[in-house]
């Protein structure tokens, strides 16, 4: 992964220290809440609705073991022994006090980690594939571009008070999972006829209150233009955004306003301005790339027999390499998610020492690389076969052993109403309530891949548009009800999913789940997932079924 | 009737008006069946500003003979998380956080707008 030199050290030592200096005047009352306020956001500490919330930033989802330690630590201490992943690859601690944040930060800062520009106008953290450097989709390693974003975006004076937040993602597959099409700007890096790389650009795409999946600006980037083009974009947003309308403000809406011609129109004129003194040199990729340069992979065949003869005595071990295994690159390897979706469980949430065991297991068996997925669930990305049954057992010990990716109880939730002061109903314990109803695991495989994705208000941090099963809470007369989509998609098939019907109460929405997925079953031809068959069906046998009492 | 309420500057815990002090229960919360009285404390809250952040009275309802708040987020508040039941003041357990699980009205939320920028 890549390393902090001293510079980025002794920078975010001073940032910490800074902020131990304004918590101290805050406390001493030097200075208001008013002036306070916008500091402690741009350190990524929020008060919400039990206690202050910190949103520590994990560059493109990746970690090794000594900082998954340092975050155990951190929940342990500090917080009550757990830590939520979130669908922006990120770590929130719900439970903060002002007054230790200064000992947190500095103990995220030893190991070169921080939250700045986790909150605010500015860009955040750049999503990106969770198997990068580990599957054989890619055709290049996405890490070294979105590491090319970070150290580009990070304190840029002209990105620091943008019209509204900013989020990019970047893959290099053509299975998408990074949502990149729901983001502000989706990168997808591309093979070109001649052999050489560069970025398909979408721009505008983005959920919340007005939902877009964002329209291409250019067909083929070349890799090496990707800042000075990315400078274009930010320019074009900074000058014509509508700062003076926050439900307005994102890229998404002005890309809308102007039509995607005329917006790359614009980006293109203001291109040419920028010119290549924009980009990184050769020379600069090259020195990233090496951080990123491929741990030493044994020369394996592809296939283990201690895996096989360990699956053929344990189903348990056998339905977890069903469901929780990917293909790796290389031979005698696998791609190991693990699941933070176990039944009734809190959908993000690993306590410390969960943590702590996936450190070790990193440690031990996955080359110390850690990932983090936007579907909030980790990944150790380098496993050999032969380790299978080792891993599996530690995360079976633990707790999180779930095999169930993908499946209909791997969902989506945002912290919602038990949380979160923006939101306007809860959304975990509906995650919860389906997961139960659904833990019978020889079901849930048998209905195969469905996304649920649960938000607790319309700004829709559980992505719920975008689920093939989509849940939205909403308040209706201070009562909790919930609006089911269907139909969305954040892969690669992006979409935007269409209402349902009327709101539900909140303990009607598993027996309509339920009823969803009979209608499914009833209704799919071989080989379709639930989002295939709605899509030929459409919306009209589902909708009666969930409604017929209502007629 | 109506509490006061905000949450503490140090530990961002939530905490209700009494007397001019605040109390981590909301069962010990000062009662303002008169809304001037209410008004009054609220101007004096604001004026704490080492120790609280961004007071604001709710709206209360009877339930099982004692008081709780209306709105369901700020049962959740004087409450905790539903997700985890021994975290937050529920932990502690009793008939007064009883009385406040078994709550109802429904009414739209009150205060708390605008205090989060994402």
């Amino acid at each position: 992964m890549y390393q902090y030199d001293t510079l980025d050290k002794e920078f975010l030592a001073d940032r910490a220290a800074e902020f131990r200096e304004q918590v101290a005047r805050r406390l001493a009352g030097e200075i208001t809440e008013d002036q306070f306020k916008p500091i402690r956001l741009m350190n990524g500490l929020y008060l919400q609705l039990h206690a202050y919330m910190l949103r520590v930033a994990i560059p493109y989802g990746s970690l090794n073991p000594v900082q998954l330690r340092v975050l155990a630590d951190i929940g342990r201490k500090y917080d009550k022994g757990y830590g939520h992943f979130t669908t922006r690859q990120n770590l929130q601690f719900h439970w903060i006090k002002l007054a230790d944040t200064p000992e947190i930060l500095d103990a995220l800062a030893a190991v070169d980690m921080h939250a700045i520009q986790t909150s605010g106008n500015c860009i955040r953290n750049t999503t990106s594939d969770p198997y990068a450097g580990a599957t054989a989709e890619e055709i290049d390693d996405p890490r070294v571009w979105a590491e090319a974003i970070r150290q580009w975006s990070s304190l840029h004076p002209e990105y620091s008070f943008l019209p509204r937040k900013f989020k990019i993602a970047i893959t290099a597959a053509a299975k998408d999972r990074t949502a990149a099409k729901v983001h502000d700007i989706g990168l997808m890096l591309r093979r070109g006829r001649d052999g050489t790389m560069g970025f398909e650009v979408i721009v505008g795409g983005g959920l919340g209150r007005t939902p877009y999946v964002g329209p291409t600006i250019k067909e083929f980037l070349p890799a090496n233009r990707l800042l000075s083009y990315l400078d274009a974009i930010l320019r074009v947003f900074n000058r014509h955004g509508r700062r003076d309308n926050k439900y307005k403000a994102r890229i998404k809406i002005l890309v809308s306003a102007l039509g995607a011609a005329e917006f790359a129109r614009q980006v293109e004129e203001e291109w040419a301005k920028v010119g290549t003194v924009g980009d990184l040199p050769d020379t600069e990729i090259a020195r990233i790339r090496g951080a990123f340069a491929p741990t030493a992979f044994d020369t394996l065949i592809n296939r283990s027999e201690a895996f096989e003869a360990a699956k053929a005595a344990d189903p348990g071990l056998a339905r977890f390499a069903r469901n929780n295994l990917r293909e790796h690159k290389r031979a005698g390897y696998t791609i190991v998610e693990i699941s933070l979706k176990g039944i009734g469980d809190t959908p993000g949430d690993a306590t410390s020492d969960q943590m702590d065991v996936v450190a070790d297991l990193a440690e031990r068996y996955g080359q110390n690389d850690v990932r983090v997925t936007h579907e909030q669930n980790l990944v150790l990305p380098h496993v050999k076969l032969d380790d299978v049954p080792a891993v599996y057992a530690a995360l079976k010990a633990a707790g999180i052993g779930t095999p169930n990716i993908n499946l209909i109880s791997d969902i989506i939730a945002c912290p919602g109403l038990d949380y979160c002061a923006l939101a306007n109903a809860r959304a975990i314990p509906i995650a919860q309530d389906i997961a139960r109803t659904f833990a019978d695991q020889d079901r849930a495989e048998l209905i195969g891949e469905l996304k649920i994705k649960i938000s607790g208000c319309i700004n829709a941090c559980g992505h719920h548009h975008v689920g093939h099963i989509g849940i939205l809470g909403v308040d209706k007369k201070g009562e909790e009800f919930y609006q089911l989509t269907l139909g969305g998609s954040g892969a690669e098939d992006a979409a935007v999913g269409s209402a349902l019907g009327p709101a539900l109460p909140a303990d009607r929405v598993a027996p309509a789940i339920d009823i969803l997925v009979d209608v499914y079953l009833r209704e799919r031809a071989e080989g379709e997932r639930f989002l295939d068959t709605f899509r030929r069906t459409g919306v009209t046998p589902f909708k009666e079924a969930v409604y017929a009492d209502a007629h | 009737m109506k509490a006061l309420t905000g949450n503490r500057l140090t530990d961002g815990d939530v905490v209700f008006w009494r007397a001019g002090e605040w109390v981590e229960r909301f069962v010990d919360a000062e009662l303002f069946a008169d809304a001037e009285a209410g008004e009054a404390a609220e101007a004096s809250a604001k004026s704490q500003q080492t120790v609280i952040v961004d007071p604001y009275l709710i709206d209360l309802v009877e339930s099982e003979g004692l008081w709780a708040p209306l709105s369901y987020r700020e049962r959740l508040r004087a409450l905790g998380p539903t997700n985890h039941l021994h975290h937050g003041k529920q932990a502690e357990g009793g008939a007064a956080i009883e009385a406040l699980q078994h709550a109802s009205g429904a009414a739209r939320s009150t205060g708390r707008v605008n205090l989060i920028k994402r």
